[in-house]
């Protein structure tokens, strides 16, 4: 008996379907070994695969929303699957099918089903129920990027302390100056080359 | 965060408000204010997600494009440093939409733990 889990956002639904890694000591209710996935956006065709399909299909999605969120032309182009934005509100997703003689499935989403997919598929990653190589996007952040935000801070934490130093130093020094009469000194040096 | 105060006082960090305030945000505050994001994001995905289906369908349903295109220039003019010339692209028609849209999909893909991770690398990187 096939294990049955479904992701659901507003509009979409994803559905896993498949068998825990008894080898592994793996839980009735966990899946790791996927046969079948099932996506489903509202008043859209199915679309349905094996799980060498999901990986590049959830890779365009999140790749490309990337790029809608970055840049001004997002596209996205692939052997199975295209992703190209017709204007601020659709999409045109196209995918290929790896049979021959059979044509591509064309689908035109919106911005909200668009946002509905990527949380199902975020829903999925974030299972602990199904496990399977995820090739989530790393955010790891760009070393300049780091640099530039902790070393704002840094230079400020390193320059401030010197800054204080030098200006408590200053005002220390200054306040001397009312007890220093260079009028009294002069005299006194004079008296004592006298003796 | 410790108190509402503190957020407050964060909030004004930014420079197209009128009561603009530069307290050097740390790492940590920049942080917080990310992951307050996200939950309100979380909170009012619903809302954002009409939002967004009225704008890609304005013939059949442009009520709530309208009422929420109206109530954002409203709090525009009525918080933001009208003089910048940054806010008065916020207000203006043409050049807004677009920087609604975005801002609405961009919150709407922040939903989740991998969201939190968009929105702060988007930010970082902005």
């Amino acid at each position: 008996m096939q294990n049955k889990l479904s992701f659901h956002q507003s509009s979409v639904s994803l559905e896993i379907i498949g068998l825990p890694d008894y080898s592994n000591n793996e839980n009735k209710d966990q899946i790791s070994i996927i046969s079948q996935w099932k996506l489903t956006i509202i008043n859209k065709p199915l679309i349905e695969g094996k799980i060498e399909h999901l990986e590049p299909i959830m890779d365009a999605f999140y790749i490309y929303s990337n790029l809608l969120i970055n840049t001004e032309i997002p596209v996205y182009e692939s052997k199975l699957i295209d992703i190209k934005a017709e204007n601020l509100n659709m999409h045109n997703i196209v995918l290929k099918s790896s049979k021959p003689d059979v044509k591509p499935l064309i689908l035109k989403i919106g911005n909200s089903l668009l946002s509905d997919t990527i949380n199902c598929f975020d829903q999925l990653n974030e299972s602990s129920k199904v496990r399977f190589k995820k090739n989530v996007l790393s955010y790891n952040f760009p070393e300049k990027v780091r640099f530039r935000l902790k070393n704002k801070i840094k230079i400020f934490n390193l320059l401030m302390p010197p800054f204080i130093a030098i200006c408590s130093l200053v005002l220390f020094s200054s306040t001397f100056i009312y007890f220093y009469n260079p009028v009294e000194d002069k005299e006194e040096k004079e008296l004592i080359n006298a003796k | 965060m410790p108190n509402k105060v503190t957020i407050w006082k964060l909030r004004n960090n930014n420079p197209l408000r009128k009561s603009y305030v530069n307290n050097n945000i740390k790492l940590d505050e920049f942080d917080a204010l990310i992951k307050i994001t996200v939950e309100m994001s979380k909170y009012l995905y619903p809302y954002m997600r009409e939002i967004l289906q009225s704008k890609e369908d304005v013939e059949k349903n442009s009520i709530i494009w309208n009422d929420f295109n109206k109530r954002f220039i409203e709090l525009i003019k009525e918080r933001f440093n009208l003089n910048s010339i940054r806010v008065k692209k916020l207000l203006n028609q043409t050049d807004n939409d677009e920087i609604i849209i975005m801002s609405l999909v961009t919150l709407s893909l922040c939903i989740s733990s991998q969201g939190y991770q968009r929105l702060k690398h988007f930010l970082y990187d902005f």
